[in-house]
C-alpha cells in the first residue's frame, strides 16, 4: 500500500504535468523507450536535459548581458535549447523558446527578456516537479516491482 | 518495439543497419539512440561533426546512414551533409528543431535524403532504412526486381517497404549488406555500365550516355514534351536492353530539369544571391516544358543563361533559383563566382592545369586532371561555404562520379572532396586510378557519385587543399565534363571530387569517361567511356524524400546523370553528374579541354533545337577546340549542367570552388552562353 500509494502519487504528479502543458506527447515517447534493457532511461535523459539546458540558460543569460541586441547570437542559443526541449517533451519551455525567437526576429529586446524570464521559471518548475516525480518512483520502485501491473 | 523489418518475412534487412547520429544536443542524442536501438538498428552517436567526419573517413563502410543535426557548433550540418555525400556517398538525413521551409529546402538541395523535424518520432526512424536501400539501388531498376524496385524507386513510396525490402533482400542472406552485394553483381547488364568494378555497391544502372540521352531527347522532342510517355519514347529510341522504367525515370528527371530551368529563368533566382539580370532569364521565365521542349529542350537562351550562371559569369541573368547553394557554389567555385553562386561547375576546372581546360566551363569534371580541382571542390564542400556545403553535398556525390572521366566535372567537388573523396563515384567513370581518393570512383556506382575521378587523381584529390585551388580544377575535367560547359561547372562543383584526378594530362583517360561528374550518383558512370547507360538515378543522394520536393527531383531524376544540373534539390551537384550524361561532355577525350562541356555546348545547340544558335557555344567551342575537341559526345555527355539554377548537383558545393572556375567561367562565359547546360549538346 505504501508503495502503491507512492506510485499513485507519482502518476498523479505526472498527469498534472501533462494536463498543465509542461509535458507533451514526446515525453510519452521517451517513456516508451524505457524497458528492461534501460530501466532508468527516462530519468537519465531528464538528468541530461536539465544539465544541458541549465548550461544553455546560463550562457544565454550572460549573452543577453554581454552582447546587447545581438539577436543572432541569442537566437542561436535559443535554437539549441529549443531542440533539447522538443526532444524531451518539455512543451511549455519549448513555447517560451519559440516566443523568444520570435522576439529576436522582430528585434524586440523587451520581448526577448520577458520570454527569457518565463523560460527560466518554467525550467525551474519543471525541474522541481520531475525531481519529485522520480523520487517518488524511486521510493515506490523496488517495492513496487511485485505489484507493478506492467511487466 | 517491433523491429522494423516489414520487409519480406525473414528478411532482416533493416536490422542491424548502422546509423551514425551527429548532434551537439546530448538530450536528443540520448533519445534518438534509444529509439534507433528499439528499431533494431545499430546506433552510434557523436556530438561533434568533425569527429564524425573523421570516423567516416576512416571507415566509410562503418555506417549505412547518417543522421545529422543542422545547427552544430563546430560545423554546419549542411556542410557535413555535403562532405559526406561527396566523399562517401552515404545517405544523410538532416534534422532540426527548426521546421522552416527554406531550411528544409536547403537540406534537400544539399542532398539530404530526408529532413526530420525534432522531436523525431519513432515512426519516422523506422523508415529510414528505405533511404539506404534506395540509394543503393540507385537507378537500377531493371536489374533489381523491376517490379518492386521500379515502383519503389520511382515513386519513392515510403510505404513500399515490403516490396523494396523484398527485392533488396532478395537473395540477401541475412544482412542487408549482402543484398547490396548482390545487387552489385547484377550489374552486368549490357546496358548498365558497371564502370567501376570497385564499387561493391554498384547497382546496375543504366548509364545515360550522351548519345543515349540525345536519343532520348530526340524522342521526346518528336513526341512533344506533353505527349512524351515512356513507352513511346522507348519505342522511338529503340535501344536494346533499355526498359521502360529506365526511360520513365530518366524522363522524370528530365522534366524536373526542364522545370528547373524554366523556373530558373523565370527569375526565380536571385534568392541565392545570384543576380539575375534576367535578361535572358526573363525569356526563360515562364518557360514551361512545352516551351522548352519546343525549343529543343532547353532554349539556347536558357542554356546560355544557365551557362552564364553556371560559369559564374556576370550574366546574372540566370540566377539559378533554387540552386542556391550548390549551384551557386559551382559558379562561385569557378572562380568567377560573380555572384558567388553561380554554378561554378565547369569553371573551376579551368583553372586547373590544363589551360585548355580553362576554357572548359565549369564542367570540366575532368577530374583526373585537375588535381587542383580537388582543391576546389573542397572549398565548396567542406569549406564552409555555405553553398557548397549544402547543395553540394549532393553534388559531391555526383561529382565523384564525374571525376573519373575528368570529363566529369571535377569541379568544385573535387577539390574539397578529393581528399576524402571517397566519394563513391556514382558512376563516373574515372579511371579509378586517381580515384584513390574516391572510394568508388570506379564505375558509376550508383550510390556514389559518379564523379569518377580519373584515377590519377588519387593523389590529386587529396592533394587539393580544401581551399580548392581553382587551378586545380581539373582541367581535364573540363573536357570531360564540360558537358554542360556551364553545367559542368555544376557538376564539377559537386562532383568535382572524383575527378580531380589530376592525372596530369591524361585527361583522355579521364575524359573518356565523359562521365563527367555527373552529379553524384546518378550519373556516375557515364563516363567510362562507354556510353553506358548509366542512369544513376539516385546517386544523387538526394534520394529520398524530398521534403522540399526538391529532393526528389533532383535526386531521382537528376541523378540520372541528367546533369540536370542541379539536381534540383539535392543541390548537390549531383545533378551535375547527370548533366554530364547528357552528353555534354562527351568524352572529352581530348581532355584538352576537358571541356567536353564546350563541346557540349555545341551539341547542345544542336540538340536544343534550332532555336537559337548557341552563340555561346560557338565561342565556346572555339575554346574547346583548343581543348581538344571534346570527344564525341558519346560518352556520357555529361549533362552536367545541372541546371544551374537548380541547385547544382549537390556535390558541387560550387560556391567554394570559385577559384578555378574563374578561369573557366571566363572562358565559358565569354563564349557566350553555354547553352548546353543540359548537356544536350553533348553530341556534337
Amino acid at each position: 500500500m505504501d508503495y502503491s500509494n507512492l506510485r499513485r502519487q507519482a502518476a498523479s504528479l505526472k498527469k498534472g504535468l501533462f494536463d498543465q502543458g509542461h509535458l507533451d506527447e514526446q515525453f510519452r515517447q521517451v517513456e516508451d523507450l524505457q524497458d528492461e534493457a534501460s530501466p532508468n532511461f527516462v530519468e537519465e535523459v531528464v538528468v541530461v536535459f536539465f544539465k544541458d539546458s541549465g548550461r544553455l540558460i546560463t550562457n544565454l543569460e550572460q549573452a543577453l548581458e554581454k552582447y546587447p541586441r545581438d539577436f543572432n547570437r541569442w537566437d542561436a542559443y535559443m535554437q539549441q535549447l529549443k531542440g533539447s526541449c522538443s526532444s524531451i517533451g518539455a512543451s511549455r519551455m519549448k513555447n517560451e523558446c519559440m516566443s523568444f525567437r520570435d522576439s529576436c526576429g522582430q528585434r524586440n529586446v523587451e520581448g526577448c527578456m520577458g520570454s527569457f524570464q518565463k523560460l527560466k521559471r518554467e525550467h525551474a518548475v519543471l525541474r522541481q516537479k520531475l525531481e519529485s516525480y522520480f523520487q517518488l518512483l524511486r521510493q515506490a520502485g523496488p517495492a513496487g516491482a511485485a505489484t507493478r501491473p506492467v511487466m | 518495439m517491433a523491429p522494423p523489418e516489414e520487409a519480406g518475412g525473414g528478411d532482416q534487412f533493416p536490422v542491424g543497419m548502422k546509423v551514425l547520429v551527429v548532434d551537439d544536443d546530448q538530450t536528443c542524442l540520448a533519445v534518438l539512440k534509444r529509439m534507433l536501438i528499439q528499431c533494431r538498428y545499430d546506433a552510434t552517436t557523436c556530438s561533434q561533426a568533425t569527429r564524425a567526419l573523421a570516423m567516416l573517413r576512416e571507415n566509410r563502410g562503418a555506417f549505412d546512414v547518417i543522421i545529422s543535426d543542422v545547427h552544430m557548433p563546430d560545423m554546419n550540418g549542411f556542410r557535413l551533409l555535403e562532405l559526406v555525400g561527396l566523399e562517401m556517398d552515404l545517405p544523410v538525413i538532416m534534422m532540426s528543431a527548426d521546421s522552416r521551409t527554406d531550411l528544409v529546402m536547403k537540406g534537400i538541395k544539399h542532398g539530404a535524403c530526408d529532413y526530420l523535424i525534432k522531436p523525431v518520432r519513432m515512426e519516422e526512424l523506422k523508415n529510414i532504412w528505405q533511404h539506404v536501400v534506395r540509394k543503393k539501388f540507385g537507378g537500377n531498376k531493371e536489374h533489381e526486381h523491376s517490379g518492386s524496385l521500379d515502383d519503389t524507386d520511382r515513386n519513392r513510396p515510403t510505404n513500399n517497404d515490403n516490396e523494396y525490402a523484398s527485392s533488396a533482400n532478395d537473395g540477401a542472406e541475412d544482412s542487408w549488406k549482402s543484398q547490396k552485394k548482390k545487387r552489385d553483381k547484377e550489374e552486368d547488364d549490357s546496358e548498365l555500365e558497371s564502370g567501376d568494378p570497385s564499387n561493391n555497391s554498384k547497382k546496375p544502372r543504366v548509364v545515360w550516355s550522351v548519345e543515349l540521352h540525345q536519343q532520348f531527347v530526340n524522342a521526346v522532342n518528336h513526341l512533344g514534351i506533353d505527349k512524351a510517355v515512356p513507352k513511346k519514347i522507348l519505342e522511338l529510341m529503340n535501344v536494346p536492353g533499355l526498359t521502360r522504367e529506365n526511360v520513365a525515370s530518366h524522363l522524370q528527371k528530365f522534366r524536373l530539369y526542364l522545370k528547373r530551368i524554366a523556373q530558373h529563368h523565370a527569375g526565380m533566382g536571385n534568392p541565392y544571391g545570384v543576380p539575375a539580370s534576367s535578361a535572358q532569364v526573363a525569356s526563360l521565365g515562364g518557360l514551361d516544358f512545352q516551351a522548352l521542349a519546343a525549343s529543343g529542350q532547353i532554349p539556347p537562351q536558357a542554356l546560355a543563361a544557365l551557362q552564364d550562371e553556371l560559369l559564374g559569369r556576370p550574366t546574372n541573368n540566370l540566377v539559378l533559383p533554387g540552386r542556391d547553394q550548390s549551384s551557386l557554389r559551382l559558379a562561385a567555385v569557378k572562380g568567377n563566382k560573380p555572384h558567388g553562386e553561380q554554378i561554378a561547375f565547369g569553371q573551376p576546372i579551368y583553372k586547373v592545369q590544363n589551360n585548355s581546360y580553362a576554357a572548359l566551363p565549369q564542367n570540366s569534371p575532368a577530374v583526373g586532371r585537375m588535381p587542383s580541382f580537388s582543391a576546389w571542390p573542397n572549398n565548396k564542400l567542406g569549406m564552409a561555404d555555405s553553398m557548397s556545403a549544402l547543395g553540394n553535398v549532393n553534388n559531391s556525390q555526383n561529382s565523384n562520379i564525374g571525376l573519373h572521366e575528368l570529363q566529369q566535372q571535377p569541379d568544385t567537388m573535387l577539390s574539397g572532396t578529393l581528399h576524402t573523396l571517397d566519394v563513391k563515384p556514382s558512376g563516373i567513370v574515372m579511371p579509378s586510378q586517381s580515384l584513390n581518393t574516391f572510394p568508388a570512383s570506379e564505375g558509376l556506382s550508383p550510390n556514389q557519385n559518379p564523379l569518377i575521378v580519373p584515377s590519377q587523381s588519387s593523389g590529386y584529390l587529396t592533394g587539393i587543399p580544401p581551399s580548392m585551388k581553382p587551378e586545380l580544377v581539373l582541367p581535364t575535367s573540363q573536357s570531360s565534363n564540360n558537358l554542360l560547359g556551364g553545367i559542368d561547372l555544376i557538376n564539377q562543383a559537386s562532383t568535382s571530387q572524383p575527378f580531380i584526378s589530376s592525372h596530369g594530362g591524361n585527361l583522355s583517360g579521364l575524359m573518356n569517361r565523359n562521365s563527367n561528374v555527373i552529379p553524384s550518383q546518378g550519373i556516375s558512370n557515364f563516363q567510362t567511356g562507354n556510353t553506358p547507360y548509366l542512369v544513376n538515378q539516385n546517386s544523387m543522394g538526394m534520394g529520398s524524400k524530398p521534403p522540399g520536393v526538391l529532393k526528389t527531383e533532383s535526386t531521382d531524376s537528376l541523378n540520372q546523370s541528367y546533369g540536370y544540373v542541379n539536381h534540383m534539390d539535392s543541390g548537390l551537384l549531383s545533378s551535375q553528374s547527370k548533366n554530364a550524361q547528357f552528353g555534354f561532355l562527351q568524352s572529352p577525350n581530348d581532355v584538352t579541354g576537358g571541356w567536353s562541356s564546350l563541346q557540349n555546348m555545341d551539341c547542345f545547340r544542336n540538340t536544343v533545337g534550332p532555336s537559337q544558335p548557341v552563340s555561346s557555344s560557338s565561342s565556346f567551342h572555339s575554346s574547346n577546340a583548343a581543348l581538344g575537341k571534346l570527344p564525341d559526345q558519346g560518352r556520357g555527355k555529361n549533362l552536367g549542367f545541372v541546371g544551374k539554377g537548380t541547385c547544382i548537383p549537390n556535390r558541387f558545393a560550387v560556391d567554394e570552388i570559385e577559384s578555378p572556375t574563374n578561369s573557366l567561367s571566363h572562358s565559358i562565359g565569354s563564349s557566350g552562353d553555354i547553352p548546353d547546360m543540359f548537356g544536350f549538346s553533348g553530341q556534337m
